[in-house]
């Protein structure tokens, strides 16, 4: 293939005023779609998998286990993420829910790995049924296994009996991230939203997850990953009592 | 005896189906309203008719004389059997607190006993006679492979499971354990 532009891969940061344009559509992303881009399909035709080439089937997922990723490299990584984003986006909403959506598609996997090496070895590997069990998971071994710590708090709002708060008063991803003044609404963190709001559709809670700004003088990261659940999870949880 | 297995997403759409037929041998079942009916080899709907009405074992000789399996074998009994089954497994799974969940309905000479992964996807399994403990293996072994799946970027909770080494990995599994 004779490249008529220069790699699309290579390009993201130099030209991407116009070649954004045809990504951009944020109507008609759906949560599991994916952004064609041809360069990906010819590389792909082009290195055929060799027969010596390792599978995922063929490793042990508790290879990595307790393998952690390098703090730098993950900030890097994720400002990349976020960089990437903000210039297919058209406002601060966007940009979280685009950051959301990303989270999402981790939180999907996250969960599965997660429980899979809590209970993959037990004879009769138990699911959650109950809310505050599920929240409780979230709070603490969601949180384990993305960040390596518990998040700081869990807490029932007052006046709305269906939604919930996870607090994290420093969260890892926003760390390295100071976001500008005319700005200030945006919270990075709406990618652990997704991440969250993907384990709580996966294990049958459905909710809308936002995350919101909240911090206080000791903390000036303090992050509020705000849970307002389904009704039809509330009517159920209502019926099992 | 035979087994069917069905891996289905959360909105219960299709992934990946199986067919594994084990060496065991099977269980004779017999249904004694499975005699006295009449013979509907003519009707397109026979396999059905004969399924529903609990003819299960009765095999039928076509001229040629090959062997027609009952109609409680054929697919789209198969496939309606394991939709059936469905409706129990969601009730069912909203009391019990464990992800395999053994014989959750009977049709005929099937048994349907799932699977369900905590990301909701479940292993929808048809069989014939008891074998709990060789069926519990051969889930946790396809959790195992499904999850490895599910690590690929390009593959969602709603796409086809179409590598074939995930097949291959999972027809070893049945042999082993069904």
């Amino acid at each position: 293939m004779a490249y008529t532009q220069p790699h699309p891969r290579l390009s993201v940061v130099s030209n991407s005023s116009h070649s954004s344009v045809d990504h951009l559509s944020p109507t008609t992303t759906s949560r599991f779609s994916l952004p064609s881009v041809p360069s990906l399909h010819s590389s792909i035709t082009t290195t055929k998998p060799g027969p010596n080439r390792p599978n995922i089937y063929d490793r042990p997922l508790n290879k990595t286990r307790s393998a952690e990723v390098s703090a730098s490299a993950f900030a890097f990584l994720f400002s990349e993420v976020v960089q990437y984003t903000q210039k297919r986006v058209s406002g601060i909403n966007d940009l979280e829910r685009q950051l959301n959506t990303l989270g999402y598609r981790l939180g999907t996997r996250a969960l599965e790995l997660m429980v899979w090496r809590a209970e993959g070895s037990s004879k009769a590997p138990k699911r959650e049924l109950k809310l505050l069990s599920v929240l409780m998971m979230v709070h603490t071994q969601v949180w384990k296994a993305v960040f390596g710590k518990g998040a700081d708090a869990l807490e029932r709002s007052v006046e709305n009996p269906d939604e919930y708060m996870i607090i994290d008063n420093d969260p890892l991803i926003e760390r390295h991230i100071s976001v500008p003044r005319d700005m200030s609404q945006l919270s990075c963190s709406s990618f652990t939203a997704g991440i969250v709001e993907a384990v709580l559709d996966g294990l049958s809670f459905p909710a809308r997850v936002t995350s919101h700004n909240t911090p206080t003088v000791q903390y000036p990261n303090r992050t509020t990953i705000l849970i307002k659940l389904e009704k039809s999870v509330l009517e159920r949880e209502e019926l099992l009592k | 005896m035979s087994h069917h297995l069905f891996v289905l997403s959360p909105s219960d759409t299709p992934l990946y189906s199986l067919t594994h037929q084990s060496a065991k041998p099977v269980p004779s079942v017999t249904s004694p309203l499975a005699s006295n009916l009449p013979t509907w080899s003519t009707s397109a709907f026979a396999g059905t008719l004969t399924a529903l009405s609990g003819a299960s074992s009765a095999t039928q000789h076509t001229s040629g004389g090959a062997v027609r399996v009952g109609g409680g074998q054929d697919r789209h009994v198969i496939q309606m059997i394991a939709n059936a089954g469905l409706d129990v497994i969601e009730e069912v799974m909203h009391r019990e607190p464990t992800m395999y969940l053994k014989s959750v309905d009977k049709f005929n000479e099937w048994t349907v006993s799932a699977f369900i992964t905590p990301g909701n996807t479940k292993f929808v399994l048809l069989h014939e006679g008891k074998n709990d403990e060789g069926i519990r293996a051969f889930f946790m072994e396809v959790w195992e492979l499904y999850v490895k799946t599910m690590l690929n970027p390009f593959q969602t909770a709603h796409t086809v499971i179409r590598s074939g080494v995930f097949d291959s990995r999972v027809r070893a599994s049945a042999r082993k354990h069904l």
